[in-house]
């Protein structure tokens, strides 16, 4: 019964079911099962295998979205219930759109796939000024922090971001990853960021990797 | 019916602000943006510096936005107009918006531009924003992709009432005598929407507007379509590219026109007769060859219209034709 329902909270997420998750969710939590394998091996799981249809070009933009609106209507029922020191636990990563621009599609995807993957998303929204990505990050503690930018007029305040967080003695505590249209790993490198990312989905895979998280 | 391919949008700068123009002529950025006078100098110094055939404004994407009740931060040096919090928050906010008055405010002010520097003789380019933009300017656009799969006939409505306000706008450009009207919605590419909902945009706005486009233009604009626009139309089935022959520039003695075009149905009148063979070493710019096709074709689109001093070295322009 356990693994039907959870391969429903997966199916349904994949399949932007949001209601079947919703029911499937309450079913689960009604059979007393443990909440954590609910969100991991159902929800989180249909939301990786929606990313891995992203990557192979399958889904787009508006189906991860969809996906996403599904698995938030099933966590919004279990994230409850859930034992508070697994909520503890999770890695800090501020994220947002430097300051001059506000396309934030590719930064919603990347957020939605971070969170997928258990870390806890600070997002910052759209236009956000450089002393602000430096503030969050020093506030929350964080250990990742994302920029993206679609414009080559704005990139470059992710160059003085790096450099802020250097003058306030904290570049060393956070690893930063940067994408969008006109990033390249060869602007991540000039500007000293950690990682660059072309999509959502190797976003997790490199911030995994940045922080040696398995 | 192909497939609707993606066209990489290839940031370059190649449709920057002339920021050293706008320094030489001591205009104040947000200005450019919001004052006809300032608007139409820094497009003609923009023009002039880059040896182009026309000048472009307006030099954002916002205006249209703005002129539907959008909130604008007008920007600075390092970054141009954008939005800022959303006026809308649900869809059926997005049936209350206004129509456009272009007697006021932002959009008046870039019609009076184009009419300025049309009394100066200069040839106009004006960029106008398609649906995806505006709206995104307006509302979330998570919220926007979300009711194109979840509400499609809802969005259909706003589409169409959004897309009425751009013939509009398009109509009102042609009155100022513009004579280029870029058309783009990157918002709303194949790349963004995937293969099977930019058809359905396609079959359920695209073709229809800019059928409609078509007929209240009657080429007395050419329309210049973003080619991410172009090859939704033609991946769906919509329309093709339709080759033409251009004439050749004399570059060593100044710009005759050398010869026509083989076919010659469509640039008529420019000595027939001599070679059809397109001579070697000779080009025409994209901007050039789009000039040369205003009045003689309604929509054209083989590249970014940024790129107007990319060199046709084969002579070919291809007009887009709509089924």
């Amino acid at each position: 019964m356990k693994e039907i329902l959870l391969k429903r909270l997966s199916d349904g997420v994949t399949e932007m079911e949001e209601e079947e998750v919703e029911q499937a969710a309450g079913e689960y939590l009604a059979a007393g099962y443990p909440v954590i394998d609910g969100i991991m091996k159902g929800l989180v799981d249909g939301m990786n295998r929606a990313g891995r249809l992203y990557e192979e070009e399958e889904y787009f933009v508006t189906d991860i979205l969809l996906c996403s609106d599904a698995m938030y209507a099933g966590l919004n029922l279990l994230k409850p219930h859930l034992p508070e020191t697994d909520e503890k636990n999770r890695v800090k990563c501020v994220i947002g759109v430097v300051e001059g621009d506000t396309h934030d599609i590719g930064k919603n995807l990347v957020k939605i796939m971070l969170e997928t993957a258990g870390f806890e998303m600070i997002d910052l929204g759209r236009d956000v000024t450089l002393s602000g990505f430096v503030e969050a990050v020093k506030e929350e503690g964080a250990k990742l922090l994302c920029m993206s930018s679609l414009m080559t007029t704005t990139m470059e305040g992710m160059e003085r971001v790096i450099r802020l967080l250097e003058e306030a003695g904290i570049r060393n505590q956070v690893k930063v990853m940067i994408g969008g249209g006109p990033v390249s790993q060869k602007f991540a490198d000039k500007i000293g960021a950690d990682a660059y990312s072309e999509n959502a989905v190797e976003a997790v895979r490199i911030a995994k990797q940045l922080l040696h998280i398995a | 019916m192909g497939k609707i391919q993606d066209f990489p949008c290839a940031p370059d700068g190649a449709g920057d602000i002339g920021r050293e123009a706008v320094h030489r002529l001591h205009l104040a950025l947000p200005d450019i943006h919001r004052k006809a006078e300032p608007m139409a100098l820094a497009a003609q110094a923009c023009k002039d510096d880059k040896g182009a055939e026309f000048c472009v404004l307006p030099f954002c994407h916002t205006v249209e936005a703005e002129a539907m009740g959008g909130l604008i931060c007008y920007g600075d040096e390092i970054a141009g107009p954008r939005g800022k919090e959303y006026v809308c928050h649900t869809l059926e906010e997005l049936s209350d918006l206004p129509a456009i008055d272009f007697e006021k405010g932002r959009i008046h002010e870039v019609l009076l531009a184009c009419r300025l520097l049309k009394e100066e003789k200069e040839r106009v380019a004006l960029h106008i924003s398609g649906p995806f933009t505006i709206l995104n300017l307006l509302i979330d656009a998570g919220i926007v992709y979300r009711a194109m799969r979840k509400r499609p006939e809802f969005m259909k409505e706003v589409f169409g009432k959004v897309g009425n306000e751009i013939l509009r706008f398009m109509e009102a450009a042609r009155s100022c005598g513009v004579d280029i009207i870029s058309y783009a919605d990157s918002a709303g590419g194949v790349n963004i929407l995937g293969p099977k909902l930019a058809e359905q945009i396609v079959k359920d706005f695209t073709y229809g507007f800019l059928k409609q486009a078509e007929s209240r233009l009657e080429k007395k604009v050419l329309v210049h379509l973003c080619p991410k626009t172009v090859y939704a139309l033609i991946g769906a089935g919509y329309a093709r590219y339709e080759e033409i022959r251009l004439p050749a520039l004399e570059r060593d003695t100044g710009s005759t026109l050398m010869y026509a075009s083989q076919a010659g149905e469509l640039c008529p009148g420019r000595g027939a007769g001599e070679s059809a063979v397109w001579p070697s070493g000779h080009f025409v710019k994209y901007g050039e060859a789009c000039v040369e096709m205003i009045g003689k074709v309604q929509f054209a689109g083989q590249m970014c219209i940024k790129h107007a001093e990319h060199k046709l070295e084969n002579g070919r322009f291809q007009a887009v034709k709509l089924y």
